[in-house]
């Protein structure tokens, strides 16, 4: 029997909107973060957040459309009965599958997030000006490179702070819905 | 008297006017004009529905151009932001008619990635024109400035990710069209999604199942020796089992459901004979967390075989002259909640 209306059956709105709570909360994190460490001014900074925050998340999704085809049915159920019925069963062993991808997600983002602020930076460079502050670097002695390398390890350690205090932000969220809905 | 003819008059200077308006929007200035592309466009259109074979095709392939030209002209001339961003009405509608374009099917206009795809290459077309430069005629490219990079890049980037949001509703309504047993009982709400109230309380996958295993279990059993229903019954959980997996196989291969359905009996003594309940059995996501079944009964009775007509069987043993008699519900499964009994 079909029924014909123009409501569509099902909408995802709470998954949206934590999606963006997340965002919400990722974003001035980060920001905050890099503006004290990478002493970047706050509207670059904010830029630079907001770039790699959300193109992380196009990324991630992306990968997940990919995937949910091929996922087995088993994990498939979990994944519709958690979005769905707001509930877990915990069969088939699936909280250590829950703690690997979560681990393999903090780790992917962190290196995604990483490559995203390398392309950041590229894209805002003018592109007359980039020779002329290249060669400089090549002709001074080892201390300038030194002193890259250690901005490089700074960038990584202020993105490695940033990506754990967001998601130690979101994962609390979410505990804290899971305890109140 | 003057006074008099203007006031008859009067209504009809309205038309004028809106008659002057629509003159100034259809006629076009100049013959270099974005009316005349949409023109050029409805041309294309009316030659290619009187053509044949893929000329049709290659017209149409011309009067979209033409359209998207024309639109593009048209909502650039003045722009009209969406409030808050740096986005032109002109290039979302323009984006629409791309996205159309590109990934509509002769069928249905509108799919799912025409839908999806909107966003991103709205806001593509919003970014284009920032890399060029001057007038119509003479256009040079350029790299924008550092803010208006910024800008662009964080509109493609919300962009995006509205079209993988976009993406996800399309993923999870297909999740309901290969799964329909989880419209079942919605009363527990998830605040993930909201959700229609749904008109269906059984699981139609799982009265299909009982209802074509019946016959193959009566066919099994019926008119058999009652020794050999014995060992059917002994040896049940394999054969109904077995007969529920090429049952689902058949029936339910369009959806992916059919792997968290599987069938199991139940048997019990009664008086005379045994009662044989074959259950359908969901494990897969639902809102009662024990999940919930369908059950149908059957009564296997022996029956004595009288002489006449079995003739032919008394020769030979006295087993068979008892046979077995099946008699299944005629009443639609029985739907339970929560997890079946125990053999």
């Amino acid at each position: 029997m079909p029924e014909y209306s123009f409501l569509p059956r099902i909408v995802p709105l709470g998954v949206i909107l934590l999606d963006f709570l997340f965002l919400l909360v990722a974003i001035p994190i980060e920001a905050l973060i890099m503006n004290r460490r990478l002493k970047f001014d706050k509207r670059t900074s904010s830029f630079y957040a907001i770039c790699i925050n959300l193109f992380s998340s196009v990324i991630g999704w992306i990968i997940f459309f990919f995937m949910e085809p091929m996922l087995p049915v088993r994990f498939k159920s979990e994944l519709i009965d958690y979005i769905f019925f707001n509930q877990i069963r915990y069969a088939y062993n699936i909280q250590t599958l829950i703690i690997l991808t979560a681990f393999i997600i903090f780790f992917a983002t962190f290196l995604v997030k990483y490559l995203l602020l390398r392309v950041m930076l590229i894209s805002l460079r003018e592109p007359g000006k980039n020779e002329q502050v290249s060669e400089p670097i090549i002709k001074r002695n080892s201390r300038r490179n030194y002193k890259s390398k250690l901005q490089n390890t700074n960038v990584i350690t202020s993105l490695l702070i940033g990506n754990a205090l967001s998601y130690s932000l979101i994962v609390m969220i979410l505990f804290i819905r899971a305890a109140y809905v | 008297m003057n006074l008099f003819f203007r006031d008859i008059l009067g209504p009809f200077k309205i038309f004028e006017g809106i008659y002057a308006r629509i003159r100034r929007i259809v006629v076009p200035p100049k013959a270099y004009s974005w009316q005349t592309l949409l023109y050029l466009s409805i041309f294309s259109w009316l030659m290619a529905s009187l053509s044949t074979g893929y000329i049709t095709d290659i017209i149409a392939i011309c009067g979209w151009l033409f359209l998207i030209a024309g639109t593009a002209w048209y909502t650039t001339d003045n722009p009209l932001y969406i409030p808050y961003t740096n986005m032109p009405v002109g290039a979302v509608i323009t984006g629409f008619l791309v996205s159309v374009f590109a990934f509509g099917q002769d069928k249905d206009v509108i799919t799912s990635r025409t839908m999806v795809l909107w966003p991103t290459i709205a806001a593509i077309i919003t970014a284009i024109p920032e890399f060029f430069e001057g007038t119509g005629t003479d256009v040079k490219t350029q790299v924008p400035r550092i803010e208006e990079r910024q800008k662009i890049i964080v509109l493609i980037a919300c962009c995006m990710v509205i079209s993988c949001w976009l993406q996800f509703y399309f993923v999870v309504d297909n999740w309901v069209t290969k799964y329909p047993s989880v419209q079942v009982d919605n009363s527990k709400r998830s605040a993930l999604v909201l959700r229609r109230e749904s008109t269906v309380k059984v699981p139609p996958n799982g009265i299909v199942i009982l209802d074509k295993l019946v016959p193959q279990v009566e066919d099994q059993i019926a008119k058999k020796p009652w020794s050999e229903v014995e060992q059917w019954l002994l040896d049940a959980r394999k054969k109904v089992g077995d007969l529920g997996k090429q049952v689902i196989g058949t029936n339910l291969a369009e959806y992916e459901e059919r792997y968290l359905w599987h069938v199991e009996p139940r048997i019990s003594n009664v008086k005379s004979g045994y009662k044989l309940d074959l259950l359908s059995i969901w494990v897969g996501p639902s809102a009662n967390p024990n999940g919930y079944y369908l059950k149908k009964s059957c009564r296997i009775d022996p029956m004595a075989v009288s002489r006449n007509t079995a003739a032919a069987a008394v020769k030979k043993l006295d087993d068979t002259s008892t046979i077995a008699e099946i008699e299944c519900d005629r009443t639609p499964p029985k739907f339970i909640l929560g997890t079946p009994p125990p053999q």
